[in-house]
């Protein structure tokens, strides 16, 4: 009975950690878009919201083992899961709060990591894993993106150079459907499978699924609506951030960021080298800007956001493993995972009553 | 050390085909509007000639980057 209250409460958490997933990396998708009117606000979400679902689906191979190339597979327990999940949303909403792009998936790996050494110490954690998955690829993938957005928009000032902007602007923003919808797609595949792995684990270590079992169509759904829903309420805050305050968009810049991002992750995924959405599509963005001209860049903006990515392994991990802490506290009982999931609920409430009272930014009608 | 750990071919194929992918796909799309922009401004000074070759331009441009969507569709489902 204990474990099943524990269990009920970690698929809970895994799904609330996958609406903010959707919620929090919304701005991926449609920032650009929304930046450069390809699309309007509401539409934008409702559309990445649909191809979030959709991309849910498209491929079931589970990428769920996102934290077993990190933590020794004897550390995993539901309790583990439950930590390390509270880890990565609490710094999905403190990054929101601030209006910050950060990787979901390292917060969650982070998080993992943290509630693992909490729980069995440094042999836990495999560093090789957490260098050769993680580390490398978080260096990587914004400086290659960087690149890619960069070169890209000097091809694209190249070729349209002395074209009339109207029809280059039609061009570019119809462009940018295209690519957001191969974004959307992208981050559904990618993201939701997590969320169903981590249900899908914490299932097989209470001995509900067998070893080896695939996700069952309960869980795929429920991860698939879930980051539907939290794509659709749409992060405002960041898509502010990624659209606007790194640097001005023009229909090129906007179609250069998205189209080379896209590129990337799937040319990335192609060779199993996985990169960060979050960091492909920012580096992207500072990369299209910068190609233009190197002072278009909000440096002090796109500075903060560097720090964010620096900070959020360490801070996941470090909420992860006090979360961890905490829990044991009350035994090895559901107790624990009541009482702190009741707490984080009612700081979630809180975070969000003050931002709305703070004002948070809305779409244009 | 770092090598051992890191895979290094599939970083080094990661990079290059993230550079021919974003680029080229980049280019092939501003190819297809250069082709339908220049069309419009052909068809209407009277040059048919003109107007045909940048059509034809801007419909294989526009093939070319709807080949490469649907490699990145397949490219997902086959992960």
């Amino acid at each position: 009975m204990q474990n099943d209250i524990v269990l009920v409460i970690v698929v809970a958490t895994a799904l609330a950690f996958d609406f903010t997933n959707g919620f929090h990396d919304t701005a991926n998708v449609v920032a650009t878009s929304i930046s450069t009117r390809a699309m309007a606000p509401r539409l934008a979400v409702a559309y990445a919201a649909a191809l979030n679902f959709a991309g849910a689906f498209i491929s079931l191979a589970v990428a769920a083992t996102v934290a077993a190339d990190v933590v020794s597979a004897d550390a995993i327990t539901p309790t583990v899961v439950f930590a390390g999940l509270i880890g990565a949303i609490s710094w999905n909403l403190i990054t929101w709060y601030f209006g910050l792009p950060s990787s979901s998936s390292h917060a969650l790996i982070g998080g993992v990591v943290g509630s693992a050494f909490a729980a069995a110490g440094p042999a836990a954690i495999l560093g090789d894993g957490v260098v050769g998955k993680v580390l490398v690829p978080a260096v990587v993938a914004p400086i290659v993106a960087f690149a890619v957005g960069a070169l890209a928009i000097l091809v694209c000032y190249r070729v349209i150079g002395r074209l009339r902007p109207g029809h280059v602007g039609r061009g570019y923003r119809l462009g940018q459907v295209v690519s957001g919808g191969l974004l959307a797609l992208a981050h559904g595949t990618n993201d939701a499978q997590k969320t169903m792995g981590v249900i899908t684990l914490a299932l097989i270590a209470n001995g509900t699924l067998a070893e080896g079992a695939n996700p069952p169509t309960w869980v795929i759904v429920s991860a698939a609506s879930a980051i539907a829903l939290g794509t659709y309420s749409g992060g405002w805050r960041i898509i502010r951030t990624m659209g606007t305050r790194i640097i001005r968009m023009d229909p090129a810049q906007g179609f250069s960021a998205s189209g080379a991002g896209a590129a990337v992750i799937l040319a990335s995924s192609h060779y199993g080298f996985p990169l960060s959405t979050t960091q492909v599509i920012s580096g992207g963005v500072m990369g299209a800007g910068a190609g233009k001209r190197i002072s278009a860049v909000r440096w002090g903006v796109a500075g903060n956001i560097v720090a964010a990515w620096l900070m959020t392994i360490p801070a996941a991990a470090a909420i992860g493993a006090a979360t961890y802490g905490v829990t044991r506290i009350f035994g090895t009982g559901a107790a624990g995972t009541i009482i702190v999931s009741a707490a984080a609920l009612a700081l979630v409430a809180t975070a969000f009553a003050r931002r709305i009272r703070a004002g948070a930014p809305v779409p244009a009608p | 050390m770092l090598a051992t750990i890191v895979d290094t071919q599939a970083l080094l194929k990661t990079i290059a085909a993230a550079f021919i992918a974003g680029v080229g796909v980049t280019m092939i799309f501003s190819l297809a509007i250069l082709g339908a922009s220049r069309f419009v401004d052909m068809a209407r000074d009277g040059r048919p000639a003109a107007a045909i070759a940048f059509g034809a331009v801007g419909i294989a441009a526009l093939l070319a980057a709807g080949t490469a969507v649907t490699i990145g569709i397949i490219v997902m489902t086959r992960k």
